[in-house]
């Protein structure tokens, strides 16, 4: 039974790096049918960047080991603020280089150009980091709080509270405000939206620096549990794509859902048999895709005539 | 026209400047006898291991070379870094056997790499000492041919294991004792190792849990080995993973016996679990900084290159073999390769290293100069690896070690 609990636990703190990242897919792809498929590297660039400004922070060099002391509120919440400028940043030059070009031509070109550009991106990090990983130690302690006889870390809380507000003020913003209703009449017609005066261009380079955005808070959120490394980026991204295909790629909502929902199946299956956990994860992305391919809580794509 | 020219200026420039680079970067000259060096220094979690060893067999040439060389010839090492890649660390061989015409090789620093390139030195004639890699097969592998050409002065596996066991199956008081292991090669041959050699304890495992070398959360498999009611847990997986699993087990609050492997020595287990968990974690090595006046003098030499060193044991271990090879090179009175490692085998004289007092380490049937008589226990203590003695370690006879 605490095993149980345990695996839930864990399983929820995974999933909500899963549904940040999912967010991401999401986003960009309901404005411009475009994914970022170097999210995770993008994941990747945000914790590194996070990592570094505290050890700069702390006078220490950019590849030097971080003490739990350097690791103030104070200095992570500025190692917040860089990884999300950067990763904004970011978000603007991929859209204009490696998507926009290719916006509208049929055919796969910016699948490539994003993996590629991903791909540039983590050997930069390479270059700059190296491949260790380097341990981020939690600014909120390293404590085991005890709930019902399992275990959790206060990372692991911040991680589902960071979750759970973003998902908050992102379900806000989109339903409620001016933007929001631009950004989701872009998603549903950028002929019509233009037509209405709605700046479809700005919309849209706004979705890529909310998408980056939340790959870097991701990758800073996560740091502390997992440590940073180069080369974490696919895994998490994968498995958050295959979240936002569960939930459904156009619902921010599903694919909050689906991360967690992703999260507790692997702790629930590594339960059982740790070896199983891959597998059965992507055998459900088929069956979804067979059964209900809009995803969980999508909706079904269709067009008035 | 002009373009072509301008090329073609620019590239002799390019090769001035390269022959200028190859010439200051070579000094070795003729006579010099050339030994290799090809190691993962950057690369895995395993790298600082191929640092150190690099410090070891220079500092060993240095003091060699000081004594007035080998047959009157002074020793050149040439240092490659195969960053911890099969096809980079085979390239490596290739150039430093070919083109470089090395005497012979001290290397690598990961199994899976001498594993891929165990067949050129070994066809080339060219005598190999392992000064870091630990699968047991590396030895073995051409043990049936005329002349193996590959030793090895490192901790082994199937040796560790049956340290890390005996200290298991005398600390454990429920007789039940539990194995967790990484997904790859060399956790799941770790695990093969553990079962045959508890086998010869006359026990099983009560829980023999897996989980993927990237794993950060090891709590569902913790929990299966706790349902399991074992009391100590032997750990086959690399630093930064077995940081993670300590850091579960804090979770849990399960904290059995831990035992694993010398990979432990690494500073991800301390960075990531930090100083207070990686001190719960017991593992096998064969020396430490402090364990005897030679150990401390080249430790402190290595620190003033290599000033972050947390692994002491592959400086040695290197430095150790160079000393070795050059003393088999003397008694051989010749650079060849097939009788330097007859040398080796048959009885190379007596070679102070670091370690120990090496008496023929190597005999036909034996290419390990280091066995588990060699090996001792440590842990983390206070951000240093230090030497780990109980009740238990001092109840050791040669009896509780099967293999």
């Amino acid at each position: 039974m605490i095993n149980l609990l345990q695996a839930l636990l864990s399983g929820l703190a995974l999933g909500g790096i899963y549904a940040l990242v999912a967010l991401g897919f999401s986003i960009t792809h309901t404005t411009t049918k475009t994914l970022n498929f170097g999210q995770g590297e993008f994941l990747v660039v945000g914790s590194l960047v996070a990592v570094g400004t505290l050890l700069l922070l702390s006078g220490k060099s950019h590849t030097g080991v971080l003490a739990a002391t350097d690791v103030s509120l104070l200095h992570y919440g500025l190692a917040m603020l860089v990884s999300l400028t950067a990763l904004g940043a970011l978000g603007v030059i991929l859209y204009f280089t490696a998507v926009r070009p290719f916006l509208g031509s049929t055919g796969m070109s910016w699948v490539m150009s994003t993996i590629g550009f991903g791909i540039i991106l983590q050997n930069t990090a390479l270059a700059i980091w190296g491949p260790g990983s380097m341990a981020m130690p939690s600014p909120l302690g390293e404590e085991v709080l005890r709930l019902g006889g399992a275990g959790i870390r206060p990372q692991e809380i911040l991680v589902l509270l960071v979750t759970a507000v973003v998902m908050l003020i992102l379900d806000y913003v989109l339903r409620r405000t001016k933007i929001g209703k631009a950004v989701r009449a872009v998603a549903a017609n950028r002929e019509a939206a233009a037509l209405m005066g709605i700046n479809v261009a700005a919309i849209v380079v706004l979705a890529f620096v909310v998408s980056s955005g939340l790959a870097g808070l991701a990758g800073l959120l996560i740091a502390p549990i997992t440590t940073a490394s180069v080369f974490m980026g696919l895994a998490i991204a994968l498995k958050a794509f295959s979240a936002a295909i569960v939930g459904g790629l156009t619902s921010p909502r599903g694919c909050i859902a689906g991360g967690f929902l992703l999260g507790c199946i692997e702790a629930l299956v590594g339960l059982w048999r740790a070896e199983m956990r891959e597998i059965t994860i992507f055998a459900l992305i088929i069956v979804v895709l067979v059964i209900k391919p809009e995803g969980l809580f999508g909706q079904k794509p269709f067009e008035k005539v | 026209m002009f373009k072509y020219r301008t090329h073609s200026k620019k590239l002799s420039l390019l090769a001035a400047a390269l022959a200028i680079g190859c010439a200051l970067a070579a000094p070795a000259r003729a006579q010099d006898i050339k030994v290799g060096f090809n190691a993962d220094q950057s690369g895995t979690g395993a790298a600082e291991l191929g640092i150190a060893a690099r410090h070891g067999f220079d500092l060993a040439i240095e003091d060699i070379n000081k004594a007035g060389g080998v047959l009157g010839r002074k020793l050149v090492g040439i240092v490659r870094d195969d960053t911890g890649q099969p096809p980079k660390s085979i390239q490596n061989m290739t150039e430093l056997i070919d083109s470089e015409k090395v005497v012979a090789v001290v290397g690598p620093t990961n199994s899976g790499n001498a594993l891929a390139w165990l067949h050129l030195p070994q066809q080339k004639k060219v005598p190999v000492i392992v000064p870091v890699a630990t699968a047991t097969d590396i030895t073995r592998r051409y043990t049936g041919e005329a002349q193996n050409y590959i030793f090895r002065v490192s901790m082994v596996d199937r040796e560790q294991v049956a340290l890390l066991l005996a200290y298991a199956v005398k600390a454990s008081k429920s007789k039940k004792i539990a194995f967790i292991a990484d997904s790859t090669g060399f956790g799941q041959q770790g695990v093969k190792d553990l079962t045959e050699v508890l086998a010869m304890h006359g026990q099983q495992p009560v829980a023999v849990e897996k989980f993927g070398p990237k794993d950060t959360d090891m709590t569902s498999q913790l929990g299966k080995i706790r349902d399991a009611g074992a009391d100590t847990v032997v750990v086959y997986g690399l630093a930064d993973a077995n940081a993670q699993l300590l850091r579960s087990m804090e979770k849990i609050n399960y904290f059995p016996v831990t035992l694993g492997t010398w990979g432990n020595m690494s500073t991800p287990l301390l960075n990531i679990a930090g100083k207070k968990l990686s001190e719960h974690i017991i593992f096998a090595t064969s020396t430490a900084e402090d364990s005897n006046p030679r150990a401390i003098a080249l430790a402190a030499r290595v620190r003033e290159r290599f000033p972050q060193m947390p692994t002491f044991v592959a400086a040695a271990q290197s430095y150790d073999s160079m000393m070795l090879l050059s003393a088999a090179i003397r008694q051989a009175g010749t650079t060849d390769g097939a009788k330097i490692a007859a040398t080796l085998e048959s009885g190379v004289a007596d070679t102070q290293g670091i370690i120990k007092l090496y008496r023929k380490p190597f005999s036909k049937a034996e290419h390990d100069a280091l066995a588990v008589s060699d090996f001792h226990l440590a842990r983390w203590k206070d951000g240093k690896v230090a030497a780990y003695s109980d009740s238990i370690t001092k109840s050791f006879t040669s009896a509780d070690f099967k293999k």
